[in-house]
């Protein structure tokens, strides 16, 4: 590489990081401002925008509603995903091919046709927007994610392992789950993360499966539709941090797991 | 050991085994008896049928035809895990999430053993097998003989009447390798166990077994000690896959005394046949005479099969010294000699004289 390319190159990454962070770094500013309007020039400081938002029982109730829903179709997503893995995973069949396209499908259908197909589909099998609609429709979104990421981990299982487990007396049901399953907890705790983001932060499928309770994003966009307010910047800048700690959390775990389990 | 081959039971029944997969038939009509507390060598290249039998004792494989019996049951349709037998895989298989005392503990468990009586056998293990110090260690932080050492100790856990090992010190440096066959052999002897190896290492075969079985292409080749492999193979592959042999191929002429001639390029040479049927005249034979029973000579000696040649190579290994010896006008006549280093010195001409006992050239059949 020449200089000229090198100083070009940094150039380029520079202006990539500003336009990533600086944003960022505006919404985080602007949730302090002593002011109920959103821009510059910045006066005064404060942290009743903070305190409000956390003694803001609405905004509790929708968080945990959030929480809640995030939690119910990560644990759904991981068990049909890892049983669609292990299912494709080690036996060869005809169509094998399809099956897994199929399995991926809702990973790459655009959020707002699969929304508006699950929408028909509950109505049609008497499901009630609400809670359920949305923990279904967030668990067929995630499915392949954990399938594919879980695949991946168990194409790295020897065949002995399992093997053995049946050698020293476990029927398929106990080897499963004291050798296969341990061996995917890496797999399983990265998933089980990307998941919850995902659905966290899933503001399409929420709003058309959803019922009279809104999720975090759903209220954030109700909120943006009468004003901006530092308010919003404070409950995003939770949003924003709580979602950093877990995401750097999960990543330094996986690869503490990773030098220990492989 | 105490007691001849006679007075044990038999431990395991392989009744006519047929495995194919696909168009191959991997093995073909196996017929054999296990006895109990013996060290059974299975060896030959691979596919000759060796690991699919070991699979097969296992579990793992369901024989086409033919029955499975361990202990007096009948287990050809038993899953793995309703057997009395363990293996010792040849990557270890060691769980990775678990300590060494859970991974012995394993099997334990699963046969509903209580606490007690788990901490009592795992306890008497790792003293056996020298894991003490490791109890708490975690497979990957162990070194290669050390997880050889605790796939033993798992697979022997839970007292099987088989214990099968697929080539187990295949991953293994070869200076350790020599002293592991010494102590899996010990362990072998002390436990009394049955121990079922399958190996393609020839040496490491020899090294252990009470008993060895070369398979070829599915089929038994050979059954018998180590000594019986070695000295009396009963075919041509089992001669050249044990050991360095020189094998002489001719015609015979006849019978004198007991031995057996062979014309060899148009030279008289005298041999034994194996196991009493004595080839008819005219037959072409292949005979088997290994490098150590060669006499070398410096002037013609007054034994059988005096032979004179000329020397084309000289190799030094060290300890000992081998020579090719040309033997008459043919370029592959060549005969492999070892002799003790010191002694080569003795025979720096280029003529010398050959000679061996009839006794130690095997002639096989075709």
């Amino acid at each position: 590489m020449t200089r000229h390319t090198r100083i070009l190159m940094s150039v380029i990454y520079w202006a990539f990081i500003v336009y990533l962070f600086v944003p960022l770094v505006l919404m985080v500013v602007m949730g302090f401002k002593d002011s109920k309007f959103i821009g510059f020039p910045i006066r005064g400081w404060t942290t009743e925008w903070y305190s409000g938002v956390m003694q803001d029982a609405e905004v509790m109730g929708v968080f945990a509603y959030s929480m809640a829903i995030a939690l119910a179709s990560t644990f759904l997503s991981l068990v049909i995903g890892t049983w669609v893995a292990c299912f494709l995973g080690p036996y060869k069949f005809r169509g094998k091919l399809i099956v897994f396209a199929v399995t991926c499908l809702p990973a790459v259908i655009p959020g707002i046709i699969s929304a508006i197909a699950l929408r028909i589909f509950a109505r049609g099998i008497d499901i009630e927007p609400g809670m359920l609609a949305i923990i279904l429709g967030h668990t067929v979104h995630n499915v392949p994610f954990v399938a594919l990421v879980v695949m991946a981990r168990l194409s790295t299982l020897p065949r002995s392992h399992i093997e053995a487990a049946r050698d020293l007396g476990a029927d398929a049901i106990v080897a499963f789950f004291r050798v296969t399953l341990p061996y995917l907890r890496p797999a399983l705790i990265g998933a089980g993360i990307f998941c919850m983001l995902l659905s966290f932060d899933d503001f399409v499928r929420a709003y058309f499966l959803g019922g009279y309770d809104p999720t975090l994003p759903v209220l954030i966009f109700a909120k943006l539709r009468s004003g901006m307010s530092p308010e919003i910047n404070a409950i995003a800048t939770v949003v924003l941090v709580l979602t950093a700690a877990l995401g750097l959390w999960a990543e330094r775990s996986m690869r503490r797991l990773n030098k220990g389990a492989s | 050991m105490g007691y001849s081959a006679n007075d044990r039971q038999a431990v395991v029944r392989l009744d006519r085994i047929t495995k194919r997969f696909g168009e191959v038939t991997a093995i073909d009509c196996l017929d054999m008896e296990i006895m109990a507390g013996e060290f059974i060598t299975f060896l030959g290249p691979s596919g000759c049928g060796k690991s699919t039998t070991l699979r097969i004792l296992g579990g793992f494989e369901r024989p086409d035809e033919g029955r499975v019996v361990v202990g007096g049951q009948d287990v050809t349709r038993l899953p793995p895990n309703k057997r009395d037998v363990n293996m010792v895989f040849q990557d270890y298989a060691l769980f990775p999430h678990m300590t060494v005392a859970q991974n012995i503990a394993f099997g334990l468990e699963l046969k509903g053993r209580t606490r007690g009586e788990i901490d009592k056998r795992i306890g008497e293990l790792v003293d056996f097998l020298h894991l003490s110090a490791l109890r708490e260690r975690t497979p990957d932080q162990l070194s290669g003989g050390q997880r050889q050492r605790v796939a033993l100790a798992r697979a022997l856990a839970p007292d099987p009447k088989l214990l099968l090992l697929d080539e187990p010190l295949g991953a293994l440096d070869a200076k350790l390798r020599g002293q592991v066959q010494v102590e899996l052999k010990d362990i072998q002897k002390s436990t009394g166990k049955t121990f079922f190896f399958v190996t393609h290492d020839q040496e490491e075969a020899l090294t252990m077994s009470d008993r060895i079985v070369v398979m070829n292409a599915g089929k038994v080749e050979q059954d018998g000690t180590p000594e019986d492999l070695y000295f009396r193979p009963k075919s041509r592959f089992v001669a050249e896959f044990i050991g360095e042999t020189n094998l002489i191929e001719g015609t015979v002429r006849g019978s004198d005394n007991g031995a057996i001639v062979i014309d060899w390029n148009g030279l008289e040479v005298r041999g034994a046949a194996q196991q009493g049927s004595v080839p008819a005249a005219g037959q072409s034979v292949v005979a088997s005479l290994r490098l150590e029973n060669v006499l070398c000579h410096a002037e013609k000696p007054e034994q059988p099969n005096a032979v004179s040649g000329r020397v084309v190579h000289r190799i030094f290994k060290g300890s000992r010294m081998a020579l090719d010896i040309r033997v008459g006008e043919r370029e592959d006549a060549v005969i492999k000699v070892y002799m003790d280093a010191n002694e080569a010195g003795r025979f720096a001409q280029e003529h010398l004289w050959i000679s061996w006992d009839p006794q130690r050239l095997s002639v096989l059949h075709g």
